[in-house]
C-alpha cells in the first residue's frame, strides 16, 4: 500500500500554481466573459501540452499516470485562481475513468494515440448528472454489433470542443443504463450554441441532440450504472478538490483585501465581525483541504469501505464552500460583487462544482442508500 | 388583576410591547382602504409582470452580458408607460399617492420575476424618499413637477440617490462611522452656492436618471456636521459619469460612477445642511443627519426586504414548478416526503420575509416617516380630494417658507427618539432577515434542480446572481445587525457601545 505523504504531492501543486499564474493570473474575468467573448484555445492547449488534459490516463496508453491525490492537488491548486480549467481536467478524467473501468484499453488508446491536438482528445462528457436519477436519457437500437443514439442530452461539458462523447443511453426497458461512444462531427448529431450557465463558463457545454447517430458501446452493455459508481468516489474527492481550492481562493482574496480596505478609521481586519467572519473562511478552508486529503488517502490504500466518507466528504466540502463563497463576497462589499474581483466568480464556480454528479438531494440519498442496500425509491 | 400602572410597567419592560407588536398597535389607526388598494397594486404588478417583466428578464439579463455597456432606456420607457415612477409620489407633489408600504408588496411581485427590473423601478424612490425626508417642499415639488411631466410627455424623468463613495461604503450609512471614514466628496461654501468635487460609486440607475440627489460634506474631516444634500440635474457642468459596473446580477440596473469637478451647485438646489436646519431646531446637526438618514433607511430597508422575499419567492416558486414536472426513479418528485417537506421550509422563508416587511413598514406608519399619510383622517383627506385642489390650492403653499420650516419642525424636531429608534431598528431586521432568507431560499432551488438549475434560461441562477446583491446594498447586511443590536437591543443593555470597539 502506498503510504500517503502530502510532500510527495508538492511537485503537482508547484506545477499547477505555476501554470495557474503564467497562463491564468490577470485574465480569469477575459476567459470568464465566454461565451459571450472568445474561448481561451491557448488555455486548453497549455493544458494538454503540460500533461493535465491526460493526468488521469496510465503512462501506457499515453497519459501522465497520476494518482488520484496528484490529480486532486493540481484540481485544488487550479482552482484556487479559476475553477474553469479544472473544469475541463475534472470532464477529461471522468470520461477517462469511464474508459478505464468498462476495461476499454483498447478504444482509449486508440483515441488518445491517435490525438494530434488538444482538442482531438477531448470526450465529453454530462458530468453534471447522474444517469441513475435521469428519467429521460437517449435510446440506444442495437443493429447486431453495433448501436443507434436517438434522443436529447442536456449540458454536454465540453460538447462544443470535443470531436466524441461518452454519452449513457438505455438500450431496453427499465432504469439501466450502458455508455457508448459517438462521434459529435456525425451528421446525425446536433449541437446548441454553448449554454449560458451560473458559472465555470470556460469549462463550457452544449445540449446535443442525436438522431439515429451511429455509436459503440463503452463495456458491458447495462453496466452503465455500475462503471458510474465504481469510479464516483474518485470523482467525488476531484470535485471536492475543485471546491477546496474555490474556497482557498476565496480566503485568500477576502484577507488581502481586509488587510488594504479600511472602514470607521481602521483597517476592517481589525473589526471583530470581519475578523470572525474570515475566521470562518480559514477554517473551512482548512476543513475542506483535510477532508481532500484524507478522501484521497483512503482512495490511494484503496480502503474497501471509503465509498460513502468520500462522498460524504464532498459533499461537505462543497457546502462549505458555497457558504464561503457569500461570505468572500460580503467581506469585499459591492467590490466583491463585481467581476473586476475574483469572489462573485468563485460564488457562482462554487455551486456548479457542488452539482457536478448529480443534484445534492440525491447524493445524500444516496449515502442511506448505499450504507442499506435499499432501493432508491424506498429512502 | 393588575392595575394599569402594573400593566403599563410590565409592557415597559424590555422587549416593550410596543416595539413589539407593532402592527397590533396600528391596525386601529390604518385606513381599511389601505387592503383594497395594496390588492390593485399588487394586481398591476402581477399584470405587469405577465405582459412586461416575464418576457424581458432573462433576454435582458443575456443582452447585458453580450453587451456590458448595455442602458436600459427602453425599459425605463416602458416603466415609465405604466405610471411606475409617479405611483408612489404623495398627491400633495402630483403624483398619484398610492398609499406607501404598498411599494413593498409590489417589489415583491416584481422582484419575484427579477430584481433588476424591479431596481430600475424602485431605485427612484430610494431617491424619491431623500428627497421628501428632507422636508424641504419647494425642491421636492420642483423635481416631482418634472416627473410628473415626464408621464405626461412619455419622457421619463427619473431620480438616483448617491451617497457611497469609493473608500466609503459603510460608512456613510452611519452618522457614528462617518466622521472617522474616508469620505472625499466635498462641497466647498462659495458666494450663491457650494463647489463640489469627488466621487460617487455604485449608483443604481445613474446613467438614466434626470436627477441625483447628491450628499457630500463641508468638512470631509467632520462629515457628521457638515452633511450637505443636492438636488442635482444630469447635464449640469462639471457633473459627469464614468463608466457602469460590471456586476454578477441585477445587470439590467446600471451601478453608475458619478464624477464632480468643480461643479457648482447653487443654493437653492440645497435640500439639507446645517444653515437650513437652524430655521426649524436648535438640535445639534449630528442628530438631524442621524435622523434623516434613518427616515431614509427605514423605508428603503423594508422594501430590500421585499426585493429579497421577491426573490425567494421565486425561487420557491420555481422549485415548485420543477418538481411538479420532473420524474425521477418513475415518481414524480414532489410526490417525495423530503421534496414536499423542502418545498415546505421555502414557503415558509417567504411568509416570515413577508411578515418582516410588514411589520417594518406598520412602523413607519404608525411611528415614523409614513404616519403623516398613513392614518385615517390624512389618509382619506389625501383620496377624496380632488386633483385640481392639490395642483391649485397645495401646490403654491409647498413653495412657501413656511412650508418648509414646519415640514422640518414635524420631520425633526418633534418627533421622539425612541420612535426614531423603533423604525429604524425594524427596517434593517426587516433589511438582513429577508434578503438571507431569499439567499437561502435560492441555494435550495438551485440543489434541488440540479443542472437544471445551473442554466441561465431556467431563471433560478439569475436568482442566485440577483439576490446576494441584496444583501450589501442599503449597507450590508453586517452593518444592518448592528443598527438593529443599536437600536432595539443595546437600550436595554446600559453598558453597551455601539462602532466603537
Amino acid at each position: 500500500m502506498p503510504e500517503f505523504n502530502p510532500n510527495d504531492l508538492k511537485p503537482f501543486a508547484d506545477l499547477a500554481q505555476s501554470f495557474a499564474a503564467k497562463e491564468l493570473a490577470g485574465k480569469v474575468a477575459e476567459h470568464d466573459r465566454y461565451p459571450f467573448g472568445e474561448f481561451y484555445e491557448d488555455v486548453l492547449k497549455k493544458i494538454h501540452e503540460v500533461g493535465f488534459l491526460n493526468a488521469a490516463l496510465p503512462a501506457e496508453l499515453g497519459g501522465a499516470g497520476f494518482g488520484i491525490s496528484a490529480l486532486c492537488e493540481i484540481l485544488m491548486n487550479l482552482s484556487e485562481a479559476d475553477a474553469s480549467p479544472a473544469g475541463i481536467i475534472f470532464t477529461q478524467a471522468f470520461s477517462q475513468k469511464i474508459l478505464l473501468v468498462a476495461e476499454a484499453q483498447e478504444l482509449a488508446r486508440d483515441i488518445f494515440s491517435k490525438a494530434a491536438s488538444a482538442k482531438d482528445g477531448l470526450i465529453a462528457f454530462p458530468v453534471y448528472a447522474n444517469p441513475a436519477s435521469t428519467d429521460v436519457l437517449p435510446v440506444a437500437q442495437s443493429n447486431g454489433g453495433d448501436y443507434t443514439l436517438t434522443g436529447r442530452i442536456e449540458l454536454l461539458v465540453l460538447g462544443n470542443l470535443a470531436r466524441q462523447a461518452i454519452i449513457p443511453a438505455r438500450s431496453g426497458i427499465g432504469p439501466s443504463y450502458s455508455f457508448f461512444l459517438v462521434n459529435l462531427d456525425d451528421q446525425n448529431v446536433e449541437k446548441s450554441e454553448p449554454v449560458f450557465t451560473l458559472g465555470l463558463h470556460a469549462c463550457p457545454a452544449v445540449d446535443v441532440t442525436f438522431s439515429g447517430v451511429r455509436a459503440r458501446l463503452i463495456g458491458k452493455e447495462n453496466a452503465g450504472h455500475h462503471y458510474f459508481e465504481k469510479i464516483s468516489p474518485e470523482m467525488n474527492a476531484s470535485a471536492a478538490a475543485m471546491n477546496a481550492g474555490i474556497l482557498r481562493g476565496v480566503y485568500n482574496e477576502a484577507l488581502a483585501y481586509s488587510q488594504k480596505r479600511e472602514q470607521g478609521g481602521r483597517l476592517i481586519i481589525q473589526w471583530s465581525e470581519v475578523a470572525m467572519m474570515l475566521a470562518g473562511l480559514s477554517v473551512k478552508a482548512d476543513v475542506a483541504a483535510m477532508c481532500v486529503h484524507q478522501s484521497c488517502l483512503e482512495l490511494e490504500q484503496k480502503k474497501g469501505s471509503c465509498e460513502p466518507h468520500v462522498s460524504a466528504a464532498a459533499l461537505h466540502v462543497a457546502e462549505l464552500a458555497c457558504d464561503a463563497t457569500n461570505d468572500g463576497i460580503q467581506i469585499l462589499g459591492g467590490y466583491g460583487y463585481m467581476k473586476d474581483y475574483g469572489q462573485e466568480k468563485r460564488y457562482r464556480d462554487a455551486r456548479m462544482v457542488q452539482a457536478l454528479l448529480g443534484p445534492v438531494p440525491f447524493k445524500k440519498l444516496d449515502i442511506i442508500r448505499q450504507a442499506t442496500n435499499t432501493n432508491p425509491n424506498n429512502v | 388583576m393588575l392595575t394599569n400602572s402594573e400593566v403599563a410597567s410590565m409592557l415597559s419592560r424590555f422587549p416593550k410591547f410596543e416595539d413589539s407588536y407593532i402592527g397590533l398597535s396600528y391596525a386601529p389607526r390604518m385606513p381599511g382602504h389601505m387592503v383594497k388598494e395594496t390588492q390593485e397594486v399588487i394586481a398591476i404588478a402581477r399584470k405587469f409582470n405577465e405582459e412586461v417583466a416575464n418576457p424581458l428578464a432573462l433576454k435582458l439579463d443575456r443582452i447585458t452580458h453580450e453587451d456590458p455597456d448595455y442602458l436600459p432606456w427602453d425599459l425605463v420607457e416602458e416603466a415609465n408607460r405604466w405610471g411606475f415612477y409617479t405611483m408612489w409620489i404623495p398627491k400633495i407633489f402630483g403624483g398619484q399617492g398610492y398609499n406607501l408600504p404598498s411599494i413593498s408588496c409590489f417589489s415583491e411581485e416584481v422582484a419575484s420575476v427579477c430584481a433588476g427590473i424591479m431596481n430600475v423601478i424602485g431605485v427612484h424612490y430610494l431617491a424619491v424618499t431623500g428627497l421628501i425626508s428632507s422636508g424641504n417642499t419647494r425642491l421636492a415639488k420642483k423635481v416631482m413637477k418634472e416627473v410628473v411631466e415626464g408621464e405626461r410627455s412619455g419622457k421619463p424623468c427619473t431620480l438616483a440617490l448617491a451617497t457611497t463613495e469609493p473608500g466609503a461604503g459603510t460608512d456613510v450609512e452611519e452618522v457614528d462611522l462617518v466622521d472617522k471614514g474616508k469620505v472625499t466628496c466635498q462641497a466647498r461654501r462659495v458666494k450663491g452656492g457650494y463647489i463640489v468635487n469627488g466621487t460617487k460609486v455604485f449608483i443604481s440607475m445613474g446613467h438614466v436618471s434626470s436627477w441625483t440627489v447628491l450628499y457630500a460634506y463641508e468638512d470631509t474631516k467632520h462629515p457628521s456636521e457638515t452633511t450637505i444634500g443636492f438636488v442635482v440635474k444630469t447635464g449640469t457642468k462639471g457633473f459627469s459619469f464614468g463608466s457602469h459596473e460590471n456586476k454578477m446580477g441585477q445587470r439590467v440596473c446600471p451601478a453608475s460612477v458619478l464624477i464632480f469637478e468643480d461643479c457648482f451647485m447653487p443654493e437653492e438646489d440645497v435640500i439639507f445642511s446645517p444653515a437650513l436646519a437652524k430655521k426649524f431646531t436648535n438640535k445639534p446637526f449630528r442628530d438631524l443627519a442621524q435622523r434623516y438618514l434613518d427616515y431614509v433607511v427605514s423605508a428603503t430597508r423594508p422594501g430590500v426586504c421585499a426585493f429579497g422575499i421577491g426573490i425567494a419567492r421565486g425561487a420557491f416558486e420555481a422549485a415548485l414548478r420543477y418538481a411538479s414536472t420532473t420524474c425521477v426513479n418513475d415518481r414524480l418528485l414532489i410526490n417525495n416526503e423530503w421534496v414536499q417537506c423542502h418545498l415546505a421550509e421555502m414557503y415558509k422563508n417567504v411568509v416570515l420575509g413577508r411578515l418582516a416587511y410588514t411589520e417594518a413598514n406598520n412602523a413607519n406608519s404608525h411611528r415614523g416617516l409614513y404616519r403623516f399619510m398613513q392614518n385615517k383622517p390624512a389618509y382619506y383627506y389625501l383620496k377624496t380630494m380632488p386633483r385640481f385642489w392639490f395642483d391649485k390650492v397645495i401646490s403654491p403653499m409647498l413653495n412657501w417658507e413656511i412650508s418648509a420650516r414646519v415640514m422640518g419642525k414635524l420631520l425633526f424636531d418633534i418627533p421622539k427618539p425612541e420612535d426614531q429608534y423603533c423604525c429604524s431598528g425594524w427596517a434593517s431586521v426587516a433589511k438582513f432577515a429577508g434578503t438571507d432568507l431569499g439567499v437561502k431560499n435560492c441555494q435550495m432551488a438551485i440543489e434541488l434542480m440540479g443542472q437544471r438549475g445551473l442554466r441561465q434560461d431556467a431563471g433560478v441562477e439569475k436568482m442566485l446572481r440577483d439576490i446576494k446583491l441584496l444583501q450589501i446594498y442599503e449597507g450590508t447586511n453586517q452593518l444592518n445587525r448592528l443598527n438593529a443590536f443599536k437600536c432595539l437591543i443595546a437600550p436595554a443593555a446600559p453598558q453597551a457601545k455601539v462602532f466603537d470597539e
